[in-house]
């Protein structure tokens, strides 16, 4: 079939959106990383590398932040798959519960962050919050914390919010996955004497194995850019505990108006994703199973 | 193909249309009844007081039947990052607000202040509280509230169990003992959120009376490991280690820490006079006044509190309406309209002549001229990082880590970020 030449016109509206909302935000804070523009000023002068060599060693907070970041990162990756594994798994059993349990699981992805940040950061506050009177009502007192105010404890605290929020997404598309796994397998496994366990060894996770992908790059991808949670709980405190990179971003360009220097963190900040990503589904990727 | 191509534009054609209409409307000249009128742009970040600036508003229009007056609101978090950008278009703000300090240095590097140095309404104002908005002898900003950065106390549990204002640290530390004695939380401290940049001040004010500090700090001439700086923190560590301030204090909020004190669980609140109002809202049996705790011995005090010239109005240099705008301020710092918003939101003024008419303002107006208060040190920082910096060594000391390491901990960023 002959395509006309002419089809390449719809590809316009696409690409000037593209371009004014990706492409020139990108270009320009790659142009402004190597000036001192201080995002106000029209003069600036161009410092070559100098704000990237200030981040690789002259910056202690943003070399904490990528700590931080990962910290997060893993913590927000193993749970929230975990998790979003174990309800698709819950809801996809057909049982009176499975329309409410699908609306309950799914019902914190539709608040927004500051009402979820409201929410938990009540949650956690150590003398009015539900958490720890929760604890001290089923006599595992000992277990309270301070949540949000330990330096030690913030990040995971601020994880388990991400998960808490953003689980039921993952849901979704493991519910989609497991949809998508032949019944007849399972009928097969059943009549073999499989146990649940082998099932779901030899089973359903490798069939599992590319929507799980998706899950792990997605999760990765969307917490290592978590801003407004972190920013409405902690502001990355107590002691840049919980500064993470785009927090830090913020800081530095519209609280030290150093937008030149914001710009180049800017840049890592997206190589540094561009090359999880790339790690993630590289290493992730595996040749589709059939049975 | 001819009738794709017809498709094709019809398609851009609608995309265009769509696009100009996401551009927005207009805000300046409007015709009304009565002839044209000029619509200002008033930009600031006073959520709270828009009902009493949507009633003066009202007054100045009419007043002034030819202008009308528009209000942006942010909140002051977002109002550093997104006022500036406003700004610098001049379609917004033709009045704005500037905090003081770091932004106040941006805006005014960027030439975005208009020099009101002049105008007549200038001498409306307090001049001993207005130097905060001028610059290279030009006043360019005109600082319309006045807080007080320092702890607020329940007057009437001070006069239940016989207490007196504290002129010492000594004084300071029985006062705390005889509360605690009493079942009370001396201090509900909020580290969570604004604690620390609020404590901060009343704290060091007499451990470092230099009011250049700051600045030598920020030049390298001064060092947070040196005594001002490591006795500062010690009296943090001494809050905490003692039960002045509550357990747990870093994870408590400015909420639950005015519910302590309006509940009377805790007899200060380490925030400031701007919470007065909201704490008679909370319990309007409390009689409140202000103290800042004197980390020295009586002798050696020479400031008794802290004062912040602030929510500083401005005429935005790239708007096409200064004369307007200039009304406005004109109006705003009328006594009568001064007033009229001092009372309604709580807030001490700069403004000469203000008749305060609740007792909490009465009563604490006394902090304006009879009291050696100094401009909040924390303002004084002019970078954003050397004032994390400060504020995370005294995170890390309430979060147990030694004085002299905290202290070092933030050296360390400082001579990282030092001019």
């Amino acid at each position: 079939m002959k395509i006309s030449k002419s089809i390449y016109l719809f590809f316009i509206p696409g690409f000037l959106l593209y371009s004014v909302f990706f492409l020139y935000p990108t270009v320009s804070a790659l142009f402004y990383s190597f000036t001192d523009w201080d995002g106000f000023s029209p003069a600036f002068q161009f410092v070559g590398l100098d704000n990237y060599e200030r981040a690789f060693t002259g910056d202690s907070i943003f070399r904490k932040t990528i700590g931080n970041n990962l910290k997060f990162m893993l913590v927000v990756v193993v749970f929230q798959t975990l998790v979003a594994l174990a309800f698709a798994l819950i809801v996809l059993k057909n049982t009176k519960t499975t329309v409410f349990l699908r609306a309950l699981y799914f019902f914190p992805t539709i608040l927004s962050s500051v009402s979820v940040a409201f929410i938990w950061s009540f949650i956690y506050d150590p003398s009015l919050g539900i958490l720890n009177q929760l604890l001290e009502l089923v006599g595992l007192g000992f277990l309270t914390q301070n949540w949000l105010g330990n330096a030690d404890l913030a990040i995971y605290s601020l994880a388990m919010t991400q998960v808490w929020f953003h689980a039921g997404q993952m849901l979704i598309i493991f519910v989609a996955g497991l949809q998508a796994i032949p019944q007849d397998l399972y009928e097969v496994a059943k009549i073999e004497g499989a146990s649940k366990w082998q099932t779901f060894s030899k089973v359903t996770w490798p069939l599992l194995a590319p929507s799980a992908t998706i899950v792990v790059a997605y999760t990765t991808i969307q917490s290592f850019k978590a801003f407004d949670l972190v920013f409405a709980m902690t502001r990355g405190g107590p002691n840049n505990s919980t500064e993470i990179i785009a927090t830090y971003i913020y800081e530095v360009a519209f609280r030290g108006f150093q937008f030149g220097y914001a710009s180049a963190i800017s840049v890592i900040f997206m190589a540094i994703i561009a090359i999880i990503t790339y790690v993630q589904f590289k290493a992730l990727r595996s040749d589709r199973i059939s049975y | 193909m001819k009738k794709a191509y017809s498709s094709i534009m019809l398609v851009l054609l609608a995309m265009l249309l769509i696009l100009s209409g996401c551009a927005g409307q207009s805000s300046s000249d409007s015709s009304g009844e009565g002839g044209p009128k000029t619509q200002i742009n008033f930009m600031h970040w006073r959520g709270e007081d828009k009902a009493v600036l949507d009633a003066i508003i009202t007054e100045f229009e009419k007043e002034n039947p030819d202008i009308t007056v528009e209000m942006t609101i942010y909140p002051s978090d977002q109002y550093m990052a997104t006022a500036q950008r406003m700004l610098q278009e001049g379609s917004t703000g033709d009045v704005f607000t500037s905090f003081p300090g770091a932004q106040f240095e941006s805006l005014q590097s960027a030439g975005v202040f208009e020099d009101l140095t002049d105008e007549a309404f200038v001498s409306n104002f307090d001049e001993n509280l207005i130097s905060v908005g001028q610059k290279d002898g030009k006043q360019l900003a005109l600082p319309y509230q006045l807080v007080f950065n320092m702890p607020v106390y329940n007057k009437g549990m001070f006069d239940e169990l016989g207490l007196e204002v504290p002129k010492s640290w000594t004084e300071f530390q029985e006062l705390c003992d005889t509360l605690l004695e009493n079942g009370i939380t001396p201090i509900a401290f909020p580290g969570a959120d604004i604690g620390p940049n609020q404590f901060m001040n009343s704290m060091m004010m007499n451990n470092a009376p230099d009011e250049e500090i700051f600045a030598k700090l920020q030049s390298g001439e001064e060092k947070l490991t040196n005594e001002w700086w490591v006795k500062t923190l010690e009296d943090f560590q001494l809050l905490e280690q003692k039960g002045y301030i509550q357990k747990d204090a870093l994870g408590t909020n400015q909420d639950a820490a005015m519910q302590m004190v309006a509940s009377e669980e805790a007899a200060m609140l380490a925030t400031g006079s701007y919470h007065m109002a909201s704490l008679i809202g909370l319990n309007p049996d409390l009689q409140l006044d202000l103290l800042a705790p004197i980390t020295v011995e009586e002798d050696e005090a020479q400031y008794e509190g802290i004062n912040t010239a602030t929510f500083m109005l401005a005429v935005n240099s790239n708007s096409e309406k200064k004369e307007q705008a200039k009304k406005f301020i004109e109006f705003l710092s009328q006594p009568e309209m001064a007033s009229k918003y001092a009372n309604e939101t709580g807030q001490h003024l700069t403004v000469n002549d203000v008749k305060y008419e609740s007792d909490v303002l009465k009563n604490t107006a006394y902090w304006i001229d009879e009291r050696k208060t100094r401009f909040q040190p924390r303002f004084l920082i002019t970078n954003a990082q050397i004032e994390d910096a400060v504020l995370s060594s005294i995170e890390d000391v309430l979060g147990g880590t030694a004085p002299m390491d905290a202290a070092a901990a933030a050296q360390k960023i400082v001579d990282e970020n030092k001019e």
